[in-house]
This record gives C-alpha cells, structure tokens and sequence, in this order.
C-alpha cells in the first residue's frame, strides 16, 4: 500500500516501538519482575495483579512517544 | 504448557472472536489435468472433510508471497538457509547419487545450492508460492519448478529416490496424510530427509504473549502455532511406512535486540501466524507488557534477546528387500553373559 495511509502510518509509529522502549528501561524490568514473580512463587497470575508498575511503564513509554513525536 | 496439535486453548475473553471464512482446502492452484491424481491423493491423505484443518493455506500462500516481494527479503533468509545446510550435509551423509530428487515446500530452494551434480542429478522443487520458486537460488544440477500444495502432491508413485523438505511441514494441516504421500512418491529404498521446527520453538515468545495477556487482559489465546513434539514424530513416521527412522534435534538459538524485532523477522521470513484460530488483533498494551516480560524472563546480559527454533531432523526409508531386517528369533550365537568378557583381549590376538 503506497501513499500515507492508517496501515502506512501505524506500521511507522511501531518502528519507533523499540526505541522507545530503550528509554524506559527501569520501568520494564520493574513490571517484568512483578510478572515473573508470579511463576515462580505461590501467587497465580491474575488480571491487572501488577497494575502499578504497568501503568509507570505506559506513562514512561508515552512520554518518550510524545518527546519523540515533536 | 504443551503446544501439541490442539484445536483451540480456552478463550476466556469472550469478546474476541475468530474469522474463519469455513474453506477447507486450496485445491485451485493445480490444474484440471491433476485433478484425478488429486483424488487418487486424497484418499491417502487421512481423515476426510474438514477433520484437520488448522491453518489456513490460501493465508499461508499470501504470506509467503508478500514476504518474497519484500525488497530486502534476503534478510530474513538466514534460518532457512541454515536449516537447508544442514540437511544437505545430511543428504550427503548417504553414500549415494540420486537421479532424482524432490524438495517439498522449498521456498526459494536452499537445499539444492549445497549439492553437486554426483550426488542428485536432477531437482523438482514444488511451492505453494510461485513468487519464492520464481526467486529460486541458483544450483549446480538442472531444476524443474512446480507448483504444488504439500498436501497434495501431483507425482506419481515410484517417482523419486529422494525427497527433501527443509522447514515447511510445520503448516501443513494433514501431516500423516503429507508423510504417506511422500512415502507414496518415493521408489522402494528411496529415502526421506526432513527437517522441520517442532517441540519448543519459539517458547520464550509464547510464554511471553501469554503472561502479558493474562495480566493484562484476564486471558490468553494461541498466538504460535501448534508444533510436533519430537516423540510424535517417530509414530507419524513409522505410520506413514517408513523403515529405519532417525530423529533428531538442533537448536538453533538467534539473538534480537528484543521482541517486535522476533516477531518483525518471522513475519519477514513468512512465517507469521496462519492458524484458523488465531486471535487477531493484539493490544498496544499487551505488546509493551510482553516485550518487557520478554527482556525480563529471558533477556541476556549484553541486551539481547533470544529465540529458540528447535529444528527437528528425520530421516526415513521407504521399505526394500535389501534392507537390514530384525533377526528372527532364535538366531543369536552370542550372549549377553560374553559383555563382561568384551574389555579382554584373547592370548592369541594381537593389542
């Protein structure tokens, strides 16, 4: 598909995906260990069970967009 | 967190819902002239009607496609070039020459390459995408194009002394029916060298996918296919008629930088998801969940992450009077009591 369009600009907006997954990278491993806590102790993994450390990690991760989008 | 050939893993989210548009086979790319021999090969192709049917082929077909009219689609070919080298080490293994040969699903044929002339004489290589046969890698022996469903091959029987099939078998819907079919082809001694992903691929991006949907959205869907484990393999083999079966394993670990660039890979190397019963929409937030779950539970210490592609080898035999037999029983002359006297060296034997 040529020209720019929804499909052309979301696949662009996902490259910058991993860049801007690098800037938050304390976040990520925050939320991550939260997550794999869960595999290995007692606690089942259940719905927004690591809701906070997710929500750090979506508003870093915006904030890097809107950075990156101007 | 067994990924055998299930049909569907429990949605608990009841609002996604699956579009499957109910077409069970892609009979139409192979012409009225293969149309009898089509019947003849479905009656070996097992179970009739819709009874297997877990990936869809006409989405595998445009997969493929898109992925070879890529402009940089050579990226993305070092798996399959890997996999092919290694089964034509494999095919060199036997002392043999085959007049003929056959490469089922062979993409852009990465097998042939890395055989001489003495060792095949002449190549078919059959794809269900013509745009990938038509990008065909340049080989020392004559080759002949054909474009075939994997499922349903136009050959007669007795036609080739050997088949070779590098990484396509892992989305074929009927594998018993694909295997008797290729056993159907061969000549009576010919031999089967396959390869195909199995077992524990991918499985970091799996559970990955699956943590993050569990805590992000209450409930998980398949998004791998379902593979072959390597136990099921030698059955499916040995029921296909195979004589003299060897299994076995290679993992091939690939470092990325991090998940989207795994998943950006397979789906350049056409091998993204094509199952009826996958999920299709993925969640902003499910994917920033997994790809820090995914550096999280696997990352390595410089940065990088790895994914696992377990290739499974198989080499098998179509059955020949010349070949080794069981002993009949009865029939040894030694015994097992002589084991202890294996280390010991007769007085009148040289060291």
């Amino acid at each position: 598909m040529s020209g720019t369009n929804a499909w052309k600009r979301s696949r662009d907006r996902m490259k910058l995906f991993p860049e801007l997954l690098a800037q938050c990278v304390p976040e990520a491993t925050a939320y991550g260990k939260c997550v794999t806590a869960t595999t290995v102790g007692k606690q089942e993994l259940q719905k927004d069970l690591c809701v906070k450390e997710f929500e750090a990690l979506k508003t870093c991760f915006t904030s890097a967009a809107k950075k990156a989008g101007k | 967190m067994c990924m055998a050939r299930v049909t569907a893993l429990p949605e608990v989210v009841p609002s996604l819902r699956n579009i499957s548009t109910g077409r069970t086979t892609s009979e139409h790319i192979l012409s009225k002239s293969h149309y009898r021999l089509l019947r003849c090969a479905r009656h070996l192709s097992g179970r009739p009607g819709g009874a297997m049917n877990v990936f869809d082929r006409t989405m595998k077909r445009q997969q493929k496609k898109w992925a070879a009219s890529l402009q940089d689609s050579d990226k993305y070919d070092y798996l399959r070039a890997e996999a092919g080298l290694r089964v034509a080490d494999r095919v060199y293994d036997v002392a043999r020459t085959f007049p003929l040969a056959l490469d089922v699903g062979c993409g852009k044929s990465y097998i042939a390459e890395h055989l001489s002339k003495d060792v095949v004489e002449r190549f078919f290589l059959t794809d269900i995408c013509n745009k990938s046969l038509r990008q065909q890698r340049p080989s020392e022996m004559p080759t002949h194009c054909v474009l075939a469903d994997e499922e349903f091959l136009p050959f007669k029987e007795n036609t080739f002394d050997l088949v070779v099939s590098s990484l396509s078998l892992h989305w074929i819907n009927d594998l018993p029916g694909a295997l008797r079919q290729i056993q159907h082809v061969l000549k009576p001694d010919g031999v089967f060298i396959g390869a195909m992903v199995g077992g524990e691929t991918l499985y970091e991006l799996r559970c990955s996918l699956q943590l993050a949907e569990q805590e992000r959205e209450g409930g998980f869907a398949p998004h791998i296919s379902p593979y072959t484990a390597v136990t099921d393999l030698g059955n499916l083999l040995g029921q296909a008629g195979f004589n003299m079966l060897t299994v076995d394993i290679d993992e091939i670990q690939v470092n990325y930088p991090g998940m989207l660039e795994v998943m950006n890979d397979l789906k350049g190397m056409g091998e993204s998801n094509c199952a009826w019963n996958r999920k299709p929409i993925l969640h902003r937030d499910t994917l920033l969940a997994a790809a820090a779950i995914y550096k999280e539970m696997y990352g390595n210490e410089d940065g990088t992450v790895p994914a696992t592609f377990e290739v499974l080898h198989m080499i098998g035999w179509k059955p020949h009077e010349s070949q080794a037999k069981p002993a009949q029983r009865g029939s040894a002359n030694v015994s097992f009591a002589d084991l202890s006297k294996i280390g010991k060296t007769p007085p009148d034997q040289k060291s």
